[in-house]
């Protein structure tokens, strides 16, 4: 039965490199940064117990050197009823956020307990890196817990999906079909029984000849030919604009342009 | 007397075709004859038709058993190389020969090597040691010249796009096309026997050509020849329908260049310019496997085996796990790459 063992051999490295390079992957996530005093939660609301609010902050800043961000939180009863895209901007101005250096790259969670409304923000790499569609997704997400009030676990789905919107490239997202288990399983399976079909196809040979085999070159060939145009149709198609729900990015009066997903929760 | 032999002139042995050398030889003494510039004795014989249908070895003076399609054969009592001469002759006689260029043992060396490379049949199919007969045979084949005339009228279009401001502009260009195409091929080869598949004579291509020969019976001595069961008429639609596909890659490729073509007429004029009678070497290996028997078919000038194997499900079902782990394992990477999670 030797024939089985490369098969077997293939399924045995795979199941090896399945279990092992997430270890790998992981490791440098669980490194935490050397502890910083630089404050990353305002929740001049009071919406977060003194123990949610320190671990928030150390998840924060865990994920922070990864991504060479901050990821920044900020509540507030907002009194005199200012807009929360302003307060925003406003914040980043006053604060110069930025795990890299000052007005630097940083995600802002605002949350605007007079209006209900929040607003999520990417400054700096943050701005492309977690674009107005994928802070979108995310306050999707979020929104739910929000509107329940469960707010230290809405805050912490926030770290943690801009943490995780941030690695996907090309424009991906956690939520395209790429990275969907059955999905891959599907497109494997289909790539194997291809394989496999064209395989048992050709296991009992197969022309080899083509029709340059019997043909006679020397005279073969186009005698006569016209190509006349008559006429030309064109038609046009509105382009859909990936509209941005919830206001989108700007720049603030510090003249630091930004992404950002407005929305009422 | 229709039944012609080769007597070895020096001792007497009958003589066989040797695929080594391409000469007439003498397996007892060693004598090559060139066939080339050998004098055919069936030149010289002159038969009568509707000869009562019974030959005798001229050597033993045997019955010799045969086919009604078969022209050269081996005497099943002394084993010497007989030829029926009177179905060569005539509108029988062959134009041309491919001599085989493979030996039997080469041909049985190259079905096992074959059978090893066999990714998804049983392990005990592999191992190629049940093969029952191995039978060298001459295939009646034509080999048609046809000249085409293909003369084709449609529309064609040509699709342009573009962005003007928030518009997505398709733009399709019309034409009328035209082509008239010579399409001649020459040597297309369609067998002519009834008891071979056409499907498996048509993988066997390509033969070589250049070995292509002047018609000698000696070439047959040693191998089963068979004369063909439909003449040149009888096959042309299927020649017609075997250049079916070129005629219509060629169409397309005249008319390349279009984003898309639909025809409104195609009308092909086919010429029979030339049918030569050709007899092709053929290998052919009767193989016994768990009670069924299996057929393959081996060019006799390139080694190339055609037949389908038995094939075992557990191969199968293996290679597809195995395929489909590795491409899983891809996708995994992508996703990976991408910066989604492995698993």
């Amino acid at each position: 039965m030797r024939s089985y063992r490369i098969p077997l051999f293939m399924m045995a490295m795979v199941l090896l490199l399945g279990l092992a390079l997430p270890m790998v992957t992981h490791t440098a996530a669980a490194a935490t940064s050397a502890a910083e005093s630089k404050k990353l939660i305002y929740d001049q609301a009071n919406l977060l117990r003194p123990q949610e609010e320190e671990a928030l902050t150390r998840l924060a800043r865990q994920y922070a050197p990864e991504r060479q961000t901050d990821f920044i939180i900020y509540t507030t009863n907002n009194p005199e009823g200012r807009d929360v895209v302003k307060m925003t901007e406003d914040l980043y101005d006053r604060k110069a956020f930025g795990y890299n250096q000052p007005y630097g790259n940083a995600v802002i969670l605002t949350m605007d307990m007079y209006n209900r409304e929040i607003y999520l923000a990417g400054f700096g790499k943050a701005e492309q890196e977690l674009n107005d569609s994928r802070l979108d997704k995310i306050r999707n997400k979020i929104t739910p817990d929000l509107a329940v009030g469960n707010y230290g676990i809405a805050f912490e789905k926030y770290i943690q999906l801009s943490y995780d919107y941030m690695g996907y490239k090309f424009g991906t997202t956690p939520d395209n079909l790429l990275f969907q288990f059955w999905f891959q399983l599907l497109v494997a399976a289909a790539i194997g029984g291809i394989i496999v079909w064209i395989m048992a196809y050709r296991s009992g040979g197969v022309i080899t000849v083509s029709r340059a085999t019997y043909e006679d070159s020397s005279v073969s060939g186009v005698l006569d030919s016209y190509d006349n145009y008559t006429h030309t149709t064109v038609s046009k198609r509105k382009i859909e604009k990936s509209s941005s729900s919830g206001g989108g990015g700007g720049t603030s009066s510090g003249g630091h342009s930004h992404s950002g997903s407005r929305g009422s929760f | 007397m229709p039944v012609i032999d080769y007597k070895c002139p020096n001792c007497g042995s009958s003589m066989m075709f040797d695929s080594a050398t391409g000469a007439l030889s003498c397996p007892s003494c060693g004598r090559q004859d060139n066939i080339e510039q050998l004098p055919d004795p069936l030149k010289k014989q002159v038969f009568t038709e509707n000869e009562v249908q019974q030959y005798h070895c001229p050597s033993c003076g045997a019955d010799i058993v045969t086919e009604p399609e078969t022209s050269a054969t081996t005497c099943s009592f002394c084993g010497s190389a007989v030829v029926l001469g009177d179905r060569l002759v005539g509108d029988l006689a062959p134009d041309t020969v491919i001599p085989f260029a493979i030996s039997k043992a080469q041909a049985e060396e190259a079905f096992r090597k074959w059978c090893r490379n066999g990714l998804l049949t049983p392990a005990g199919f592999m191992s190629a040691d049940r093969i029952k007969s191995m039978t060298g045979i001459y295939v009646p084949f034509w080999l048609y010249e046809l000249h085409n005339l293909v003369e084709v009228y449609g529309k064609a279009t040509r699709v342009r796009s573009y962005t003007q401001g928030d518009y997505q502009y398709t733009e399709t260009q019309h034409y009328d096309v035209y082509r008239k195409l010579r399409l001649d091929y020459v040597n297309l080869p369609l067998d002519a026997s009834e008891k071979m598949n056409d499907e498996l004579m048509d993988k066997l291509e390509p033969f070589p050509y250049e070995q292509l020969k002047e018609f000698k019976t000696p070439y047959l001595a040693g191998y089963i020849a068979e004369k063909y069961s439909y003449d040149d008429e009888q096959l042309v639609p299927r020649a017609k329908e075997k250049t079916q596909p070129y005629i219509d890659s060629s169409v397309s490729q005249s008319l390349s260049g279009y984003s898309s073509v639909s025809y409104t007429d195609k009308q092909v004029d086919t010429t029979v310019r030339r049918a030569d009678y050709a007899l092709l070497p053929v290998w052919l290996v009767n193989y016994d496997f768990k009670q069924k028997n299996y057929m393959f078919a081996m060019n006799g000038q390139t080694g190339k085996v055609v037949g389908k194997p038995p094939l075992s499900k557990g191969k199968i079902t293996a290679w597809f796990a195995g395929i489909t782990a590795a491409a899983l394992l891809g996708m995994k990477f992508i996703s990976w790459a991408l910066g989604g999670d492995f698993l």
